[in-house]
């Protein structure tokens, strides 16, 4: 909403700075978001006076001026016709920047020399055309700032925000009652004097009738004859041209001057296109067509205020006219429209027809049902002096059923109760009186335009911002809580997060709207998809963290950064049915690709592999002691390589999945390198998280490694075999560590060694080598036997 | 014992004298491999004295050790200099890992998150698609409020959306749990807007919720000015202005004086009557304060960052800055 300082200023006194009356705006609660200055500061331009004016030698219309700024006399040459000896004028000094840029410097003007140069309203910016220079009428002295001289002429546009509870603020008049609760200035209203023409009654020519009070309380009218429409005056058209409208013609104009005055919208019709002579305010049935003003044929909801001729709508009321009853430049007769529309009828509407106007923001929040007639009456009378004609005698006003004032019951000592303060009951109501929030015996009675105070709390926020915020009591004594957990699920996701960056894993964020296209990769899960997407490529839910991962990795590699080492944490959303909200299970996403280590000066790059990801994972379950951990081959996982895929599972429970990204995939996106990644299920996770840590003695007595060798056929896993030592080892067997895989000609084909190294310890005694020789042995046997194997020689 | 000694100086001339991958392995299998000399001394340990069996072993397992160490070095020499060795230069730069960051808005919500634990907060989650009925209709924003125009707000059903802001936690709190409450909610809220260096269509929001029997603005202010002094330093001045929120009521904005300006914060006030009672709470029993404010706002301001969008390219070059 843009409030113009100089109209405000027609209905309060200002005796504060600009800044000042934006900080008591904002403290009532609308912020100022911007001032914006109309005219530029100026920089060089003083009040001059023009001590003589003689002609120039060579040229007719040109004359040669001494100006005066009080301690210097300048000679300057001057084109316009209406400069005289003695005028007080806004001089341009060498070195000044106009503001339509232009910049004043010394020059030779047919022979003659001129130092600056005195200006026109035009060349300040404060008209479009000048005829001539600007003489003043000022109190100030020669050589005074021109920014001071002219500061009453310059206006500033207030850009408020507006909050939707307070739809009495989006006037001018509406802000100057907030800056009169703040300064205890007086509110001038404008002074209506309506000179009716005695030949005509308005119940001669038209009949009103609401048949439709749900939607529209109250409808009043008023009629004016033989009027010329025209385009406005100079005056009128600044004033909305300076809050960003634009003017149309008198009657349209004068109307948006009323709504910006005090918040009314209001519509003229040309009164000669409605039939019947007759209005009558009804619902729409659905499905109706009607085109409005802007020439769109609407489909209509149903119970839209339309308001109606004797044969057809000609409007919907509270939103937009009709195109059939438009006002236009061969128009003569008004029928002029004020009415209150009921605002929940309004926002179904608009939202219906997606449709908003002006006038349907205000109704849909609530205006002044007590305003309607003075803004009628405001607006005709000023129709009248600006488009001439007749004011038709009578004001039809039908208004069935009068809106009760609201009456508010109040206890003030509810306000200390939630604001901690100590203000007593007198104080209380004094500040509710100052916005005219009155104390009865039957409560506290608001005005028609405070439209959001129907309850105590309102009235309790009110002696809140009256007093001001921060001048009410701030406390810092808060009880403390005993009852919250030591730790929580966010702590544990946090604990997470710091295992992972330990690794050396960067964290990333991610959009959670992608394309439908891009679910195409992670298919089998039933997307949830957006109803109204900002664009095709947000509008689905992502159903995996890998396509974050892999636009990552993308735009990295496209900006000459292959080496990514990265991993998000986040919700994914999968489809639970229409009439419950979809399952959003929190995921952990890893992905690698490039280089295993940063550029190091010694040695080739290596670049990462599954072991890498695998041990990423590994290490996670370490820290987080999630001992039941299993990774196993996991065929089918549509975006791995089918050799290089694992699901990871614990206790039995699948967790999730790790691999290589197949080349499929790698293509779609553009990306080089090999891209490994693994996705784990967060919520899985944080069951199996061991919350109990507990202290095992540390062993004191030696062990004995006992290292073993198998040659075994290329198919067999390694898990299969560990796991198997693992059941044979007995109980003094504490760790298995696979510490080399061979393979070669020398061991056959189709085979590979893997070499083991046993550990072997007891926590009560030393071990004897003989009880250990036995159970190797006895591994050593059954290893071979179970798997077909032979023992590595060397 | 004598022994362990002679292998291990055989084979460190042996190893001297390698300059091949081949060779090495040769001298692999001579000392450890199956039937290498390290290895088969294993063998000798039963016939040692008992009193002497147990540093034998040890010695030997050192032996072993240092052999295999010996091993691994020369082979990542041979492999990387091939043959040539590089004089010792302590100005070369060091072997460096990845290092793994935190996001940028983890960090600062992180802060945000310990300075409220400290205020003795309990940190609180929930969905990012909610109902309407959590978004809106349990906050007090009935169907015709005119803060639910339809381009704000991003639907899944007509019934389901993808939450607007944090408040819905408020509510599964509420519902959840007895007064007193004391709670924040980090979490990820989206809007329609289309993205540009202010907007994003989604972004990240703490929510903050107290109810109690006495709880008041004043403890609001409180709080809010704890917070702002511990978020951005003792000297940071902090100012309330009324605002609008349907759910609140008195509602505010607060700022702080950062950088030289008043920066918008953060929404907060009284929780409403109405959203007390849509939670079965009693509102002439409880009172209680609610805020809200943008983790991404909050980093972009104390990191001079001026496009919310580089939060989420994850350019390495942008996250490796925090």
């Amino acid at each position: 909403m843009k409030i113009s300082y100089k109209w405000l200023k027609e209905y309060i006194d200002i005796d504060i700075s600009i800044e000042e009356l934006a900080q008591k705006i904002t403290d009532s609660g609308v912020e100022v978001e911007e001032i914006i200055p109309l005219v530029a500061e100026f920089d060089n331009i003083v009040l001059g006076k023009v001590e003589s004016r003689s002609k120039h030698p060579d040229a007719d219309k040109l004359s040669i001026c001494n100006v005066s700024t009080g301690d210097e006399t300048f000679q300057v040459i001057c084109g316009a016709p209406n400069v005289e000896a003695g005028q007080l004028i806004p001089f341009a000094k060498t070195g000044a920047k106009l503001p339509n840029g232009m910049k004043i410097k010394k020059a030779k003007i047919r022979g003659v020399e001129s130092f600056g140069m005195i200006c026109s309203k035009e060349e300040l910016g404060f008209e479009e055309n000048s005829d001539g220079i600007w003489p003043l009428e000022t109190a100030h002295s020669v050589g005074t700032d021109i920014n001071i001289v002219l500061a009453d002429y310059k206006d500033y546009i207030f850009d408020l925000f507006i909050t939707s509870n307070r739809p009495d603020c989006l006037s001018h008049i509406g802000i100057a009652r907030e800056v009169a609760a703040f300064t205890g200035k007086e509110v001038k209203f404008p002074e209506v004097k309506i000179s009716e023409s005695a030949n005509h009654n308005i119940n001669d020519f038209i009949k009103i009738n609401i048949e439709y009070p749900q939607g529209c309380p109250r409808y009043a009218a008023r009629l004016i004859q033989n009027i010329k429409v025209a385009p406005s005056p100079d005056w009128l058209k600044q004033k909305l041209e300076t809050i960003g409208l634009r003017s149309i013609n008198n009657v349209v104009d004068i109307t948006n001057f009323v709504l910006n005055e005090m918040g009314q919208p209001l519509h003229a019709f040309d009164n000669d296109k409605l039939s019947g002579k007759q209005i009558i305010v009804k619902n729409s049935i659905a499905g109706e067509k009607f085109t409005t003003l802007d020439d769109k044929v609407r489909i209509l909801p149903e119970n839209c205020v339309m308001i109606c001729d004797g044969k057809e709508p000609v409007a919907i009321g509270g939103i937009m006219g009709g195109l059939n009853s438009e006002v236009s430049d061969t128009t003569t007769t008004i029928l002029l429209e004020s009415a209150y529309f009921t605002p929940k009828n309004i926002v179904t509407s608009t939202r219906k027809l997606s449709l908003m106007t002006d006038a349907s923001q205000r109704f849909e929040k609530g205006t002044d049902y007590d305003n309607v007639l003075f803004a009628l009456d405001r607006a005709t009378e000023l129709i009248k002096q600006l488009a001439g004609g007749e004011i038709v005698q009578g004001v039809i006003d039908i208004y069935p059923k009068k809106i009760e004032q609201t009456v508010v019951p109040f206890n003030p000592s509810h306000v200390n109760r939630i604001l901690g303060s100590d203000l007593d009951n007198n104080t209380i109501l004094e500040t509710l009186k100052t916005i005219d929030l009155i104390d009865t015996p039957k409560g506290i009675t608001v005005p028609s335009y405070r439209v959001d105070i129907k309850e105590e709390i309102d009235l309790i926020e009110e002696v809140a911002r009256l007093i001001n915020l921060d001048n009410l009591p701030t406390s810092v004594t808060e009880p403390v809580y005993l009852d919250q957990p030591n730790k929580g699920t966010d702590d544990y996701i946090s604990d997470i997060r710091e295992n992972l960056i330990q690794t050396g894993l960067q964290e990333i964020f991610t959009n959670s709207m992608i394309s439908e296209k891009a679910t195409s990769i992670t298919p089998g899960i039933d997307t949830v998809k957006i109803l109204n997407p900002i664009s095709d490529d947000l509008s689905t839910m992502r159903p995996s963290l890998l396509q974050g991962a892999l636009s990552t990795i993308k735009h990295n590699q496209n900006r000459q950064n292959p080496n990514l080492k990265i991993f998000e944490i986040g919700r994914i959303f999968i489809n639970n049915g229409s009439d419950t909200i979809p399952l959003q299970p929190g995921k952990i996403g890893i992905a690698l690709t490039g280089n295993r280590m940063p550029d190091f000066w010694q040695g080739d790059a290596t670049l990462f592999d599954f072991y890498d990801i695998k041990g990423i994972v590994e290490e996670l379950m370490q820290k987080l002691q999630i001992d039941k951990v299993e990774i196993e081959p996991g065929k089918n996982i549509s975006y791995l390589d089918n050799d290089q895929s694992a699901i990871i599972s614990v206790n039995g429970a699948e967790l999730g999945s790790l691999g290589k990204i197949n080349d499929t995939v790698k293509s779609n996106y553009g990306i080089l390198n090999d891209v490994y990644f693994a996705e784990i299920d967060l919520d899985i996770l944080l069951n199996y998280i061991s919350y109990d840590k507990k202290y095992k003695t540390i062993g004191k007595y030696p062990y004995i490694e006992k290292d073993l060798a198998l040659i075994l056929d290329n198919s067999t896993n390694a898990s299969e075999v560990f796991n198997f030592i693992k059941s044979q080892g007995g109980k003094h067997l504490v760790n298995i560590n696979i510490f080399d895989v061979f393979v070669g000609d020398k061991i056959g084909k189709e085979n590979k060694s893997l070499a083991f190294r046993l550990k072997f310890q007891s926590d009560e005694r030393t071990l004897k080598d003989k009880e250990v020789d036995q159970v190797f042995k006895r591994i050593i046997d059954k290893s071979k036997k179970q798997f077909n194997a032979s023992l590595r020689e060397n | 014992m004598h022994r362990i000694h002679e292998i291990k100086s055989n084979f460190d001339s042996d190893i001297r004298n390698v300059s091949t991958i081949e060779q090495l392995e040769e001298l692999r299998v001579k000392y450890i491999g199956r039937k290498g000399l390290i290895t088969t001394a294993f063998t000798f340990l039963k016939d040692v004295e008992a009193s002497q069996k147990p540093k034998f072993g040890a010695e030997l397992n050192k032996a072993k050790k240092e052999i295999e160490a010996a091993f691994g070095k020369k082979k990542s020499s041979l492999g990387s200099t091939k043959g040539s060795v590089v004089k010792m230069d302590v100005t070369l730069p060091g072997r460096k890992n990845y290092l793994g960051r935190k996001h940028p808005l983890i960090q600062v919500a992180d802060e945000i998150k310990n300075i409220f634990k400290s205020f003795g907060f309990s940190i609180e989650d929930g969905p990012e698609i909610e109902t309407d009925y959590y978004n809106f209709e349990a906050l007090n924003i009935p169907k015709s409020h005119p803060a639910r125009a339809m381009q704000d707000t991003l639907y899944i059903t007509e019934d389901i959306v993808l939450r607007t802001h944090t408040s819905p936690v408020q509510i599964r709190v509420m519902e959840e749990r007895k007064p007193p409450i004391r709670i924040i909610a980090p979490g990820r809220v989206y809007r329609r807007d289309t993205p540009d260096a202010t907007h994003s269509p989604f972004f990240h929001q703490v929510e903050g919720l107290v109810v109690g029997e006495t709880v008041t603005f004043a403890d609001l202010k409180g709080v809010i000015q704890a917070f702002a002094h511990r978020m951005f330093g003792k000297d940071a001045k902090v100012r309330f202005r009324p605002s609008f929120f349907p759910f609140t009521e008195p509602s505010a904005e607060y700022d702080v004086w950062f950088n030289g300006k008043w920066m918008e914060i953060s929404g907060c006030g009284m929780v409403h009557p109405n959203v007390f009672k849509s939670v079965g709470i009693d509102p002439q029993k409880y009172s209680g304060y609610a805020f809200g404010m943008g983790i991404d706002r909050v980093a972009m301001l104390k990191y001079n960052v001026k496009d919310i969008r580089l939060f989420f390219e994850n350019d390495l070059r942008f996250l490796s800055q925090f």
